[in-house]
């Protein structure tokens, strides 16, 4: 991604944006982030991997003539004549806290993630943490299939989830669904995946099978 | 840039029919030595002050290693100190790893990261880690690949560790709930690094680090790590011996400097694609600024290989705004072919990475490149040849790339992409052992701050599992330096011995390192980085 770096390359049509309340002009192939430095606001808090993977750059915008505001990734917004950007602070880690090491098997996974997630089964619905997230992931049923305990399916729906926690802000239930769905994806991990390739290599090193030639 | 019309160009694609390779071919010393960026003519220069004092680095590196300090003796006046067991520096996956053992081992770990917990390249590595766990391949195979694909540079010691360790990292990840690409029977799914003999590469869609990164953070919040974020380290610190004691923290919160005093220290701060050497555009994060090596080198460790410097084939030319990201090497992997102008192959696309970023450098050089505009050219992906191959493939195995497909408003299953070679990786560092110790006693390097694994050339897969295999080592070793006596005086002491020889040395002194942050964030003090401050030019 370009930075200031190439900047002078870049011709093109400008457009009119407002960024935490600064005027900027710049053009529109840049995102909020790039527009911010191309007019010398050095942004440094909310800037991450510039990919959109990062979960960083947590924004809110407001487009010319829509009242309606979004929740999207600064670095994969690109400005747009009359949009209101605003920076989100990130919000305080969720409360929740577990250690897979202390699920003891499979069996118990369902009892310690209500255990672990109490608010998980009091979704009212409202539907919040779908239109926050902004990566387009059904997150309000991946939490349904969760507490019904149908981890492997729910985890699923988050493999883009990239835990900008917009979702957990959202979520009136503090619900923090983010975290729901990477629980669902990690027991999936743990408890679920015994590759038996992987498995018959690890016996051979350990039988001493396989050396290599130190010189 | 000369070169075929970007219409013209996609003509020749279109109506090209045939799309064998050339039979001719250079030889890859010879086309470095041509084309790679490594050899350009004044990009190096020898250092004159430290350790590595006489020997040949890039010429913009250099200007950083020996520069002047951020702060002096008055700046810590009254600054708060912290004690802790372990500090680790960098919040990626070498940083994570390291932690993640220090802290089971029963050391205080306290984590400062620059950014955020994760804000890292590791969160954006697509292609996946290298594991010899096929039954044709064996870690013998994974060794000789390493070092060939390293034009044999490479540290034997190290990578013979690293490659034995492979299979358990992918088990220990599993085990902190990563999940990876299976086929329908659950076993790992593997594909083939560029310049190797087996498919070794395990992965999760394009998406490996980002879901290593999710798995590793969740398991580093809900551990006893204290994680300070927004702290990037200004300075490190040593004792009355030489020992690493410690850092010096800019708290970019509250504008503030903390002193952290430790047993010992796991340096992980990763690479430098954000000095944007000769002028590269690059596929790394915000924060790659190459801190570690800088801090390190003025404690007196030594450095290697710092000449060389790995150019990614396939970033992203075209749009302007998305220069330089990365299309991994898995789109490669999986068949895609690298066209010119004329539509005609013009290399093996499975060499490795430094030849193949070469090639696509003469064809630009040569006029057989895609031109768009006077400062853009690139070669084609043929994205669409693969997709007709395997029906359903980019978008099952390659969601990444499709995502960036939309962000270029192309749909990579019917129209190539144009790419262009991205600066993507260090491929040396800081000098290490096996434990990733480095030549000052209690300072640990691990990920790609560290060199010796890689020599001159990395093969796709090889740092994700260095930063575990090498952070999982560290993590352990520092933390049972913990049972040692006490340092008994911690100091930045150091800084007058490298100001005096800088001084002689005759370097300008209003240089300050390390960078923390690119040109187009930096700010005149490190207390004007909250909010905005800075006047508009």
């Amino acid at each position: 991604m370009t930075d200031k770096h190439n900047m002078s390359e870049i011709n093109e049509r400008l457009v009119n944006v407002t960024i935490d309340g600064k005027a900027i002009t710049a053009p529109a192939s840049l995102s909020t982030i790039q527009a911010l430095w191309h007019a010398g606001y050095p942004r440094i808090k909310s800037v991450g991997c510039l990919e959109g993977v990062c979960g960083s750059c947590r924004v809110l915008v407001r487009r010319e003539g829509n009242s309606e505001v979004k929740t999207q990734l600064g670095c994969q917004t690109l400005i747009e004549e009359g949009m209101q950007v605003m920076f989100l602070v990130f919000p305080r880690p969720t409360h929740h806290t577990y250690k897979l090491e202390n699920i003891n098997s499979s069996w118990e996974v369902q009892t310690k993630f209500h255990k672990i997630f109490p608010e998980a089964s009091h979704c009212r619905e409202c539907g919040g943490c779908n239109a926050s997230c902004p990566k387009g992931i059904d997150v309000m049923r991946g939490v349904e299939l969760a507490a019904k305990g149908r981890f492997r399916e729910a985890g699923e729906l988050f493999v883009e989830c990239v835990m900008c926690d917009l979702c957990l802000t959202a979520c009136p239930e503090l619900i923090a669904p983010n975290h729901v769905g990477l629980f669902s994806r990690r027991v999936t991990a743990y408890f679920h995946i015994r590759p038996s390739n992987l498995i018959r290599r690890l016996e051979g090193l350990q039988r001493g099978k396989f050396q290599v030639t130190e010189e | 840039m000369t070169g075929i019309p970007y219409s013209e160009a996609l003509v020749n694609y279109q109506s090209a029919k045939s799309r064998d390779l050339p039979e001719s071919d250079m030889a890859t010393d010879e086309l470095l030595q041509a084309f790679h960026p490594d050899y350009r003519e004044g990009s190096l220069v020898s250092l004159k002050v430290g350790p590595n004092q006489g020997d040949k680095c890039h010429r913009e590196l250099a200007g950083l290693l020996q520069s002047d300090a951020r702060i002096d003796e008055a700046d810590l006046a009254g600054a708060t100190i912290v004690e802790t067991d372990v500090l680790v520096i960098g919040g990626g996956g070498a940083g994570c790893a390291a932690a993640l053992m220090a802290e089971q081992s029963g050391a205080r770990v306290i984590m400062a990261t620059k950014l955020r917990l994760g804000d890292s390249n590791t969160v954006m590595a697509e292609g996946g880690i290298q594991a010899s766990i096929e039954r044709g391949d064996t870690p013998q195979m994974h060794l000789d690949d390493t070092l060939k694909a390293g034009h044999n540079r490479g540290d034997r010691k190290l990578v013979s560790q690293m490659v034995m360790d492979a299979p358990d990292v992918i088990r220990w990840l599993i085990q902190q709930g990563m999940q990876f690409d299976l086929d329908e029977f659950g076993d790992l799914m593997t594909r083939r690094a560029g310049g190797t003999s087996a498919d070794r590469v395990v992965y999760y869609r394009d998406y490996t680090g980002l879901e290593m990164m999710r798995a590793l953070r969740e398991s580093v919040r809900n551990s006893k790590i204290d994680v300070w974020d927004y702290s990037p380290v200004v300075e490190l610190m040593s004792n009355e011996s030489g020992h690493c004691a410690g850092a010096v923290i800019s708290n970019l919160k509250d504008c503030s400097y903390v002193l952290i005093e430790a047993r010992s220290v796991i340096l992980a701060t990763g690479g430098i694609g954000r000095m944007h050497l000769n002028g590269f555009p690059t596929s790394n994060h915000f924060g790659a600024t190459g801190d570690g090596l800088v801090l390190a080198y003025r404690l007196g460790a030594q450095l290697r290989d710092l000449d060389s410097f790995q150019y990614h084939p396939t970033g992203l030319a075209y749009p302007h705004h998305l220069a330089g990201t990365l299309i991994t090497e898995g789109v490669r992997s999986a068949g895609a072919h690298l066209l010119n102008g004329l539509g005609e192959r013009f290399v093996d696309e499975l060499m490795t990475r430094d030849h193949v970023s070469a090639a696509i450098l003469r064809e630009c050089a040569e006029g057989r490149g895609v031109r768009v505009d006077e400062n853009t050219a690139g070669v084609w992906l043929d994205t669409p040849g693969v997709e007709r191959k395997t029906p359903g493939i980019l978008k099952e195995r390659l969601p990444k790339l499709v995502e960036l497909g939309r962000k270029c408003g192309i749909n990579p299953a019917e129209m190539p992409l144009l790419v262009y070679p991205t600066l993507h990786y260090q491929n040396g560092g800081i000098v290490i052992d096996e434990n990733g110790l480095s030549t000052v006693p209690g300072l640990y390097c691990v990920g790609e701050v560290s060199g010796g694994i890689h020599g001159r050339n990395r093969i796709m897969g090889n740092a994700l599992l260095e930063i575990i295999s090498f952070g999982r080592q560290a993590g352990i070793k520092a933390a049972e330096m913990t049972h040692g006596r006490g340092h008994k005086k911690v100091t930045i002491g150091h800084l007058s011995k490298l100001r005096r020889e800088l001084a002689v040395a005759g370097m300008p002194m209003d240089v300050k390192g390390p960078m923390l942050f690119p040109e187009c964030a930096k700010f005149e003090k490190d207390a004007d980085y909250e909010g905005f401050r800075r006047k508009k030019q």
